[in-house]
């Protein structure tokens, strides 16, 4: 289970008089700090998928990150399957597969070499890892290119081999922060019928998105976040419930409802 | 640590611009230069030596035996001016290279005449050996005079030697060939060396640190569950060892193409020189390198994860070869030795070494205040490398 509650995140601004009027406008500007998370809940049990919302620049990357232990969060608790992120950040590194919003591949290894190296650090054994390899291969259908350098990869294998990657050491929980983003149609099929193999498979799922479609046809749950705060944390359901018929009719009413 | 380091290297190994740079441009770039060089530089002397030279004589009634030997040499032409005719329009058109004027006191007799000024106009700029030409016969000649007047003075040969020189002082060299060597090439080794292995261990360095954060790789790499002291001794022995695998490389396909292309005396100066450097004496150069490219590595690795992107990197690194510069600069400097407080001052004490080393001069008790001050820097610059591989300011910009 992930449990992520108050989660605060700052930064200092290298040079306030470079930003833009609209950048000054911004609430989480303060100073010379600027707030991209102020107070960001939300949970996702395992076996759920949790879309979370926003608009650009709301804090989602910023969230997931610290989620991920990549960044430390200034304030509050994040919890992955009863492990603290701040406490034991090597721990639940072991317990976690991120996708950044760069696939994050090494161009000049194959894709097979890139899962075999993060398989590795995993502390995977070789056989563990020529096993996990083929089975990923058949789930994400990457056999056609997996053994040719990633440099020469189009954008949905470079997205397939990302996933399967970030999944090698068999991680409870996943987290992928737009993981459709520049995918084709197909491409983009393949890496939801993952996801759902993965909630099918007890992992707790968490993704950032801007397809409402796909909130709609893989989520359990969903967060938005607006200007650093949690403005919706419920189930599909009641999101959908907010405006009958119209995702983004919801998404809006929760941004709103935020604002005020 | 070693998977990290193992990786990297193989991904090293995979990129040309990179192989390209740490091991064909030192095989074969520059020995191409080298023998371009050479090859035109000997051609362009040998063409100057035997290029007919087209001459004018002003005032020869006055120097008949000088116009007559010149007359006589091979590869000289005489070439006649008129009156009207401006010396230095005549060599600018070409019509001659050069023209002699002879003054009217000229006589083969030196008592009589006292010193002689012959005038020579020439275009001088570019390689034309003319005056060196025109010197060896006129040389020839006036020693002949000088002769002749020491005769009629009546003087014999040892008297001539005091006149000509009054005092001579013969100097009685103690240094053996391999110190004079040393102390000739001894300063510009280390500097050499020291490039070298800066500039092979850049490209990595850069593709390590910026160029993951430029790819994207760097956040997936950060949140593996590997310690991030490993993670920076990984890349931090892929950047040294490039460092020192380029250093090596060009050292030995220098070396290897000097001798190649040297001839007859210059190799066997090269082989004996070579000789006298001692197994134990190389051993300790490459040795002392271990910290240096420690210092180098370190520092590379810290601006380049510092940097957002390749270019940028490259921007901070430029000026850490003028940082690299000025402690070698420092050990070419007279009265700068190995000893006191130079011993402590890194890189500076391992380009006096090297120097020492070379000379065979070396008081290897100052080997304890090298190792320790280049092991203290490299050793505090790597553990500053991990303390900023920890930083989200630094990672995160």
């Amino acid at each position: 289970m992930i449990e992520i509650s108050q989660l605060k995140k700052k930064f200092v601004v290298a040079n306030p008089k470079k930003l833009s009027e609209q950048e000054r406008l911004d609430p989480r500007l303060q100073g010379k700090f600027f707030h991209s998370v102020r107070h960001v809940s939300f949970s996702c049990q395992g076996g759920e998928v949790l879309g979370l919302l926003g608009p650009n620049g709301a804090g989602k990357t910023t969230t997931l990150r610290m989620l991920s232990t990549a960044l430390k969060p200034d304030d509050g608790r994040v919890m992955i399957n009863g492990v603290d992120v701040l406490a034991q950040p090597v721990l639940v590194r072991k317990k976690i597969g991120f996708l950044s919003g760069n696939t994050g591949l090494y161009g000049r290894l194959s894709g097979r070499e890139n899962m075999a190296y993060f398989g590795q650090l995993h502390g995977m054994q070789k056989q563990a890892i020529v096993k996990r390899i083929d089975e990923l291969c058949e789930l994400l259908d990457l056999h056609s290119f997996l053994d040719r350098r990633c440099e020469t990869y189009s954008t949905g294998m470079k997205q397939k081999t990302a996933i399967a990657r970030s999944v090698i050491h068999s991680p409870e929980v996943v987290i992928l922060d737009e993981p459709t983003t520049g995918l084709d149609i197909m491409a983009s099929q393949t890496v939801m019928e993952f996801i759902r193999q993965m909630k099918s498979q007890g992992v707790g799922v968490i993704f950032s998105t801007h397809h409402l479609d796909e909130v709609a046809q893989l989520c359990d749950r969903v967060a938005v976040i607006n200007e650093g705060r949690t403005v919706f944390d419920d189930t599909l359901a009641v999101f959908c419930a907010l405006a009958p018929g119209s995702l983004s009719q919801a998404f809006l009413s929760t941004l709103a409802q935020g604002g005020q | 640590m070693w998977l990290v380091f193992l990786k990297e290297l193989k991904e090293l190994i995979r990129d040309r611009k990179t192989l390209f740079f740490m091991i064909a441009l030192p095989i074969l770039v520059f020995p191409l230069i080298i023998g371009v060089v050479t090859y035109f530089s000997t051609k362009a002397v040998k063409e100057a030596e035997t290029k007919v030279l087209n001459f004018a004589v002003v005032g020869e009634q006055y120097a008949p035996s000088l116009v007559n030997q010149m007359d006589a040499t091979e590869n000289f032409n005489r070439v006649m001016l008129t009156d009207d005719d401006d010396l230095e329009t005549s060599i600018r058109s070409g019509v001659a290279d050069f023209v002699l004027v002879i003054p009217d006191n000229y006589n083969d007799d030196v008592l009589q005449a006292g010193q002689i000024v012959l005038k020579l106009y020439l275009n001088d700029a570019g390689l034309n050996l003319v005056q060196r030409r025109l010197q060896n016969m006129v040389d020839e000649i006036a020693t002949h005079n000088q002769r002749v007047a020491f005769q009629a003075l009546g003087l014999g040969a040892d008297q001539q030697k005091a006149l000509l020189t009054p005092i001579v002082i013969d100097k009685v060299d103690v240094a053996d060939k391999r110190e004079n060597w040393g102390e000739k090439i001894g300063g510009f080794v280390p500097y050499l060396i020291f490039m070298l292995c800066l500039q092979g261990a850049m490209i990595p360095a850069t593709d390590l640190g910026a160029g993951e954060k430029e790819r994207g790789t760097l956040e997936t790499l950060l949140i593996s569950p590997i310690a991030r002291y490993k993670l920076v001794m990984g890349k931090f022995f892929t950047i040294a060892l490039a460092g020192v695998t380029s250093a090596l490389v060009t050292v030995s396909s220098m070396a290897i193409w000097g001798v190649v292309l040297s001839q007859g005396m210059a190799i066997q100066l090269v082989a004996e020189f070579m000789g006298a450097i001692s197994g134990l004496d190389f051993a300790l150069i490459f040795l002392m390198l271990i910290p240096v490219v420690a210092i180098f590595a370190s520092l590379l690795l810290c601006l380049s994860i510092y940097a957002r992107s390749f270019k940028e990197a490259q921007g901070y690194m430029t000026p850490l070869v003028m940082f690299v510069v000025v402690p070698v600069i420092m050990a070419m400097l007279p009265g700068v030795e190995l000893k006191g407080g130079w011993a402590w001052v890194p890189l500076t004490n391992v380009a006096l070494a090297i120097k020492e080393l070379i000379k065979g001069t070396m008081d290897y008790g100052e080997l304890v205040a090298i190792f320790g001050s280049t092991a203290i820097i490299a050793g505090a610059l790597i553990s500053f490398c991990v303390y900023w591989f920890n930083k989200e300011k630094v990672l995160f910009r």
